[in-house]
């Protein structure tokens, strides 16, 4: 006996990948995928009318940050948001929460799909902590999830660079992701956080500046690992979090990291926070080169990008780059956790708050939207708020109106600072994103860009992971509140309400590796680790319900 | 006539009885208050799944029996009225109330008159942690009414307290007015150590004979007779609890902390 057939009937269907824009289809779901429609004669067990309603994919954040020890000290630093902000009350089928700027586990993932969103990534987890995140994950509802493993300055990384053997960095590269059971490498600030490590408020001002002890260059970081990853054919080879961030001027490192990449894939995020020009420490000269650095990106289609989009309020800035921390603590003052991660990583968290009257978080909020419009080719730029960093994932649908409505989103740049007008080239821009635009830059965009393909699209064999909206003239309304959330293959959000409690599924990748690498991390273990290295590694047993990705390895 | 309350719950999971208060009651018919929505552990109940229920409010006094150990936030939010309750009671007593009395003739558990502006409780028997408490993240705690406790109490009595009077009878454990940012503390019993650590302003009196040891962020500042003591003392025995009338003209030696966080706290000892 087959199993049984869900039908989505007559919904206004957008699926960029599979060539649809808007037109009313059917989709057959059977056993939690997409399947073609049945032979004539065979009729659903249940039907899903979606007349009138638009149908897309289900959401796919390729950056945020909720699970791990930052996200988790993010909460224990930050009782009094958790004291005022909203409650997630219990109900027969569903578990409780907080939010406040970093929502609990079960608040977070019933607020994900309660946007539409069915996939997260968190994007920086030390490989000491890998474990912690996987319990978290473990109690993060609705979703899918997955994260990107720090390496941007491990110790046995920049040994490998600095030995000049990229056979070594490799294999290490691939042991990494397998042991901890992560989806893709992470460079943060490479090199500098180990300065950070070695100096008072030290940081690196280039990527050609070397870092102590193993005379490397964030350059030649960069370098190495994207090509070490992409040999490896990782589905997302690295994800990059450049140098300087935040820094005036700061546009010169990102340009030149993005050519660090000698033609490799590579995905710089957050990549708003990486385009200001200006003179060092000044206020006056700040401003805009999202046109500079764009015109890279729509010349070079190795090259993807998240926004790191910055909205007005409180937040609170969890990063894996200390010195950054560091930095915003002396800016705003108040609550500072910096952690050393043993040999790995470092990481900042401080409470901050984005004024639309400050000249910078204007600058910055208004930058975050140029380049959603700059970039020419939407597959190549992705929506994110780096949440919680620029804002939370929650104001999703808030860039979706600024993006589709170029009225409201000048009457907003009204709004803000003054001299923000003059300061970049927003004002100028009238370009304003259809929904297949939309559809592109929340789901089909990042799936591709993640390598995964049974996400963010609608074609047979994708994850029945649909999101069904109701048509509405103020695209925020829209987003805001989905009509169905259908995450493999169960209607999870019904008429607006959370119905149930699902546990989705974590990503991971184990590409293949020279065995004989082990011999020589063991022995860096032993030299030099805090852990054992037979205790490091986390086994298949631990990560509930995990889908092994697919790696290509390629000839070096 | 009074509310009555009799609890015939059998369950080792939660009963919380949030909203289930002589102010909120009083317009309800009897029929109304049996089908009132309360938590049993997640579940929605009604209110006469968990008790037998009889008279009404016309004069705004209820009164609940039983073991009620396991019945939580009896009383949270009360803005009016009185409530009585003939045994022991779970956490949360009274928490958020503005207005009323409580009376327990046993004993509460955790976090009684928790976040408190307002309204007398007055427990018979002993209560738990963090009477009179602020929650975990907010900036006060009890702001204004008083507690009365015959009894012992736990850890961290009158945490981030603002405003208020708390009187304990018995014992105390660690951390007396930690936080503290004004108010009155008096404690008769023995008592742990940590008091008004990170205080700012407010006073705690030690009454009993043994003194616990101070931080050495309190400074000493002189042996004194302060007539706000008697006048307080008075007050308590007013209020019915049991304070011998030979401590009322007591002298107490002053001191000042918390140093780290301002100075302008006071714990009193009570030497004579």
């Amino acid at each position: 006996m087959s199993k049984p057939y869900f039908k989505i009937s007559g919904g206004y269907v957008y699926d960029p990948l599979n060539g649809v824009d808007g037109q009313v289809q059917d989709i057959w779901v059977q056993d939690g995928r997409i399947v073609p429609a049945p032979v004539a004669g065979i009729r659903a067990d249940r039907t899903l009318d979606a007349a009138g309603y638009v149908v897309m994919p289900g959401g796919v954040d390729m950056h945020c940050h909720i699970a791990g020890p930052k996200v988790n000290m993010g909460r224990k630093m930050r009782p009094e948001e958790k004291r005022q902000g909203e409650v997630i009350p219990r109900t027969l089928t569903t578990h409780s929460g907080t939010l406040g700027s970093v929502p609990s586990t079960f608040a977070t993932g019933f607020k994900y799909i309660g946007l539409g969103y069915t996939s997260a990534f968190d994007a920086a987890v030390p490989p000491l902590s890998a474990r912690h995140a996987h319990e978290e994950f473990a109690d993060t509802p609705a979703i899918d999830k997955g994260f990107y493993v720090l390496m941007g300055n491990n110790h046995f990384m920049m040994k490998s660079i600095s030995e000049e053997n990229p056979k070594q960095l490799k294999a290490f590269i691939a042991w990494l992701l397998g042991a901890t059971k992560a989806y893709a490498p992470k460079l943060v600030n490479p090199g500098g956080v180990e300065v950070w490590k070695h100096h008072p408020a030290g940081n690196v001002d280039t990527i050609d500046q070397i870092v102590d002890h193993y005379e490397v260059t964030p350059r030649q970081i960069i370098s190495e690992v994207a090509r070490a990853t992409n040999e490896l054919g990782l589905p997302h080879p690295v994800h990059i979090h450049c140098n300087n961030l935040g820094m005036p001027g700061n546009w010169s490192t990102t340009l030149n990291t993005m050519d660090a990449l000698n033609g490799f894939k590579g995905h710089l995020t957050h990549i708003q926070f990486h385009s200001y020009g200006g003179g060092e420490g000044s206020e006056e000269s700040f401003c805009s080169k999202t046109t500079e650095l764009a015109d890279y990106i729509n010349t070079h289609d190795n090259l993807t990008v998240d926004v790191g989009q910055v909205m007005f309020g409180k937040t609170t800035s969890m990063t894996g780059d200390g010195p950054l921390g560091y930095f915003l603590h002396n800016v705003y003052g108040g609550k500072w956790l910096s952690v050393d991660t043993e040999m790995e990583s470092g990481c900042g968290i401080a409470p901050i708050e984005y004024r639309n009257k400050s000249l910078v978080h204007a600058l910055q909020w208004a930058i975050g939207l140029e380049w959603y419009l700059l970039v020419e080719d939407p597959w190549r730029v992705v929506m994110s708020t780096d949440h919680p960093n620029g804002g939370s994932f929650m104001a999703y649908p808030q860039i979706i109106r600024l993006l589709m409505d170029a009225t409201y989103r000048n009457d907003v740049l009204r709004s803000v600072h003054p001299d923000v007008m003059s300061r970049c080239v927003l004002g100028d821009i009238d370009r304003e994103y259809t929904l297949n635009e939309i559809c592109i830059i929340t789901r089909a965009g990042p799936a591709k860009i993640l390598g995964l393909k049974h996400k963010g699209h609608l074609g047979v064999g994708a994850d029945a992971d649909i999101t069904i909206y109701s048509p509405h003239e103020n695209k925020e309304v829209m987003f805001e509140m989905p009509r169905y959330v259908i995450k493999s293959g169960e209607i999870l959000i019904d008429e607006c309400e959370l119905k149930q409690q699902t546990f989705g599924k974590t990503f991971n990748v184990a590409p293949a590796y020279d065995v004989e690498v082990e011999a020589d991390i063991a022995d860096w273990f032993e030299q030099y680790y805090s852990v054992q290295f037979r205790n490091y590694p986390i086994s298949d047993d631990y990560v509930h319900d995990s889908e092994l990705v697919d790696c290509h390895e390629k000839e070096s | 006539m009074t509310l009555e309350l009799e609890y015939i719950g059998d369950t080792t999971i939660p009963v919380e009885l949030q909203g289930v208060t002589p102010c909120r009651l009083r317009d309800l018919s009897l029929s109304e208050i049996e089908g009132m929505e309360i938590y049993h552990g997640k579940e929605i109940v009604s209110l006469a799944d968990f008790f037998k229920i009889s008279g009404d409010l016309s004069d705004e006094q209820m009164r609940l029996s039983g073991d009620l150990s396991g019945v939580h936030w009896i009383g949270s939010k009360m803005e009016s009225g009185s409530i009585a309750i003939r045994g022991n009671c779970g956490r949360h007593l009274g928490s958020e109330m503005t207005s009323g009395t409580i009376t327990v003739q046993g004993s509460a558990s955790d976090w009684v008159g928790a976040e408190m502006r307002g309204g007398l409780i007055y427990i018979k028997g002993d209560a738990g942690h963090q009477v009179g408490a602020g929650y975990r993240g907010s900036s006060t705690g009890m702001n204004r009414g008083t507690i009365l406790v015959h009894g012992d109490v736990g850890n961290e009595l009158g945490l981030t307290m603002r405003r208020g009077l708390i009187a304990v009878g018995g014992k105390a454990g660690d951390l007396i007015g930690f936080n503290m940012r004004a108010g009155t503390i008096m404690l008769f019993g023995a008592s742990g150590i940590r008091h008004g650590a990170a205080m700012r302003r407010g006073s705690i009196v030690f009454m009993g004979a043994d003194h616990p040891p101070l931080l050495p962020s309190f400074k000493y500042s002189c042996r004194y007779q302060p007539e706000f003591m008697q006048l307080l003392l008075r007050n308590l025995q007013n209020l019915g609890f049991p304070v011998p009338t030979s401590v009322v003209d007591s002298t107490y030696d002053l001191h000042h902390g918390d140093m780290i966080d301002g100075g302008r706290g006071e714990v009193l000892l009570r030497v004579s």
